[in-house]
């Protein structure tokens, strides 16, 4: 397309993951140019990162082949991937910082004599790259010194140096400041001139616009188009190849939305959050959406009471306390984002998880009443369908979905007349997902208030009433779901774009 | 109100036993192997007296080990109790002591004997306090906070007692609760105090909100606070009563002995935690039951007077004691990876 001294270093043909019940990534074809910055954008869901773990070596395809440089390649490990030229940057960083930067460049390949270490060519090759790169960090300092940004240099220079020419970046600025991004950038250019392929997954468009030669857009795990940014027509246009004509799980109005405000938050401000104001009217459904880091989870924890925050909260009219425990006395329950470490009791019984938020409701005088215990497990196992052989199983053991619907049951156990739902349906398999949408749908019918936080936007508009657009810790606009919703508009503005530009 | 025995048939008819269950089973039948054992190797062991002797002698440590059972299955540990025994009996007698006496080590406060105990036991209180609020407010460690509190605990009672002890001029009801003998058997009032403690224990653990509350902060404190439940006061009351008990503990053994000993009770805090660690309970929390610590103190019992009555001097009580741990904790190690396969 640009010339014909293009080759192609990357290409996969035909690549399939199948999860029971799911096709994660569905027969994708495509190729990727040497000394490009390569991006790959889709929704959360769309296979992105099913398709780099499968490109690294840590999934096996389904089905499908991939070759690096005309020759197949099959990595059965992250070491395997590097060995064949690909290496990548992963989210978490993997420097120790108790040696130097140097030291951090050779890890893993020091030449050794009796033990002795020994200098060698490839301490100066690291050198060379890193001043290649990024001249001002010093080899010889040590590398706890350094901030986030630079000891992600310190990757993808140890990446560069140990003869990768393929470097995928996943969501490298998710932890970065403005000028450190930036700086990134920079570095990004430099590989590229230096003839190295990035492979760049970002949700920020703006990034991928300033970056990228080429885009692949991904979507329901399918390929949709790959070719130049510069033949692409705004962020307008890759929002709409990201959202495709996918009709989203139809949103029927409820009928039961009141009109009397149940909760009222006023000026929320925390270290994320700037001045986030917003009501939930009863029997309603509140969505808020955002990509990660948006400040979903802090608002919702705020409301909670399990982190600190200035501004003030009323639930019906009266302050909430700044506690869960006083949080779940007024009639707020939380189902929080990670069920495994913040919501269940993965080593105790379904029966033993139910009652833990509304203990006086089972027992009299401090005392269990055993049979008023394992009358509510029988009856939440039943009313939320949680498939288990017995209310005595672990919930260790039990599926995804099955231990979501548990940390539900703890919820409507407390009597809740406000829900807070973090992530509900994470991790969840599709069958789960929609029983578990049944259940919030029911709960509003009856008249609780609910605020799901989902960075799923089918979810958000599958079932909310109202939507709250978050970014960077501002809520940016509320808007009505219906069957005119503007999704771009949404996907403009949760990406960073200005509200005015939409359309 | 459903009573223990009556949940037995009921344990019995589910599809499988819970790992709890199990454990705990396993510790009693460990237990009660030993002592056959025991008996087949030594004489005159298998007797119901010895059957006795072996609780009766332990009184103590299974009183202590049953809050340091209930701290450790919250997730923390309590090491002050041993210190808290020496502080609260060397309190006891030091504040029921006469103030006329001859020279410093036979003068104490005068209280009558019912305030001198009411006052060491909130000087037990005192320390319990201490361990909480380092615990609970400023989110230090427990292992370091009981450790420095047990030695805090030992030193305030070697200074009051010059590091000797004090054991004159004592009023005639002192000797009178620790040597009182029940039912006309040789039975003393700690030892029923303590099996009263023990049951009362158990039905609050089985069948108590109380209870249940410290499984769920050990098995998940972060889900334990998100559920609403108030961690740090839980964790306050486990420390207050594990002292309020060590405090009586220490009353009991200075009133048997009729004197207050700043050595007395040392090392009683490592048996309390061998004998909960012996009895399945887990050491990262939120597993494990009284009832296995119970048993876990007969083994540790059975184990010691068997082997020191059979082949060894007494001496090599702590090499068999050491042997003991490591084998619980590899045995339980082993038990959780299982678990977590």
């Amino acid at each position: 397309m640009t010339g014909p001294q293009t080759h192609t270093v990357l290409s996969v043909s035909g690549l399939t993951k199948d999860y029971p019940g799911v096709r994660a990534v569905d027969d994708v074809s495509f190729a990727i140019e040497g000394g490009t910055v390569h991006c790959l954008v889709g929704e959360n869901g769309a296979g992105k990162s099913t398709l780099v773990k499968m490109l690294t070596g840590a999934l096996d395809p389904t089905s499908g082949s991939m070759s690096v440089n005309g020759n197949e390649y099959t990595p059965n490990s992250p070491q395997d991937a590097r060995k064949g030229g690909v290496a990548t940057l992963f989210q978490e960083l993997h420097v120790v910082d108790e040696l130097t930067v140097l030291e951090n460049l050779t890890l893993g390949m020091e030449r050794s004599w009796f033990g002795f270490l020994v200098k060698s060519e490839l301490e100066e090759r690291a050198v060379k790259t890193l001043a290649a790169i990024e001249p001002s960090i010093d080899p010889s300092a040590r590398v706890s010194r350094l901030s986030v940004a630079q000891k992600q240099i310190i990757e993808i220079a140890r990446a560069a140096s140990s003869g990768a020419n393929i470097i995928i970046m996943d969501e490298p600025t998710a932890a970065l400041s403005e000028r450190e991004v930036e700086r990134l950038f920079g570095v990004i250019r430099r590989l590229r001139e230096n003839d190295v392929t990035v492979i760049y997954i970002s949700h920020k468009l703006d990034e991928i616009f300033e970056l990228g030669d080429n885009v692949t857009v991904l979507r329901d795990g399918k390929h949709i188009v790959t070719k130049p940014l510069a033949d692409v027509d705004g962020r307008s246009e890759l929002i709409e190849m990201m959202i495709g004509r996918t009709v989203f799980q139809s949103y029927s109005p409820r009928g039961t939305v009141g009109n009397k405000v149940v909760l009222k938050a006023q000026g929320l401000t925390t270290s994320l959050l700037k001045d986030v104001s917003f009501d939930i009217k009863e029997g309603e459904i509140v969505g808020f959406y955002g990509l990660v880091g948006a400040g979903k989870t802090e608002i919702a924890r705020a409301l909670y009471g399990a982190d600190s925050f200035e501004g003030a909260v009323d639930f019906k009219g009266k302050p909430v306390g700044r506690t869960p425990t006083a949080a779940i006395a007024s009639g707020i329950a939380l189902v929080p984002e990670e069920r495994r470490t913040q919501g269940l009791f993965t080593n105790l019984t379904i029966r033993e998880n139910i009652p833990v938020m509304n203990l006086p409701r089972v027992s009299r005088g401090g005392v269990f009443k055993a049979a008023d215990v394992q009358d509510a497990a029988h009856q939440y196992v039943e009313q939320l369908s949680i498939a288990t052989s017995s209310i005595e199983k672990h919930t260790e053991k039990l599926s995804g979905g099955n231990q979501q619907k548990v940390v539900f049951a703890k919820c409507l156990f407390s009597n809740a007349e406000l829900l807070l739902l973090d992530e509900p349906t994470r991790g969840v398999d599709v069958g789960a997902k929609s029983e578990i949408y049944d259940i919030i749908k029911d709960l509003a019918d009856q008249g609780n208030a609910v605020a799901v936080f989902s960075s799923e936007l089918e979810e958000i508009l599958g079932i909310c009433d109202r939507v709250f657009l978050m970014f960077d810790g501002h809520l940016q606009e509320e808007i009505p779901n219906g069957p005119d919703v503007d999704i771009s508009h949404i996907l403009n503005v949760v990406t960073g774009g200005q509200e005015s530009v939409a359309q | 109100m459903s009573s223990l025995t009556e949940n037995i048939p009921q344990s019995l008819q589910r599809e499988k036993m819970s790992d709890e269950g199990f454990i705990t089973s396993l510790v009693v039948i460990v237990a009660v192997a030993l002592f056959l054992l025991a008996s087949l190797l030594v004489p005159n062991f298998f007797q119901w007296q010895n059957v006795v002797n072996l609780v009766t002698n332990n009184w103590a440590v299974i009183s202590l080990g049953i809050f340091v059972s209930f701290l450790l299955v919250s997730g923390n540990f309590d090491l002050s109790v041993g210190g808290i025994v020496a502080l609260s009996g060397v309190l006891s007698v030091w504040f029921a002591q006469s103030p006329d006496g001859a020279n410093a080590l036979s003068s104490g406060l005068g209280m009558p004997y019912p305030l001198a105990i009411l006052c060491a036991l909130i000087g037990a209180l005192a320390i319990g306090a201490m361990n909480a609020l380092f615990v609970v407010r400023l989110g230090i460690p427990s292992i370091i906070v009981t450790l420095g509190t047990m030695m805090v605990a030992r030193g305030i009672a070697q200074v009051i007692t010059q590091g000797s002890q004090r054991n004159t001029n004592l009023p005639d009801e002192f000797g009178f609760l620790g040597n009182l003998t029940m039912f006309g058997t040789s039975v003393k009032l700690p030892v029923v105090l303590m099996l009263l403690l023990f049951l009362v224990a158990v039905f609050v653990e089985r069948k108590m909100v109380f209870g249940r509350i410290t499984y769920w902060i050990g098995a998940n404190p972060e889900a334990a606070t998100l559920s609403g439940i108030n961690r740090s006061w839980h964790i306050t009351k486990l420390y207050l009563f594990s002292a309020a008990v060590a405090g009586m503990v220490g009353i009991l053994l200075a009133s048997e002995f009729k004197s207050g000993f700043s050595n007395r009770g040392t090392l009683m805090e490592f048996d309390a935690l061998v004998i909960a660690l012996l009895g399945g309970i887990a050491i990262t929390g939120g597993f494990g039951s009284v009832i296995g610590m119970f048993f876990g103190a007969i083994i540790l019992a059975v184990v010691t007077s068997a082997a020191t009555g059979m082949v060894l001097s007494p001496d090599w009580q702590f090499i068999l004691k050491a042997i003991a741990v490591f084998l619980a904790i590899v045995t339980q190690t082993w038990a959780v990876a299982r678990r977590n396969r």
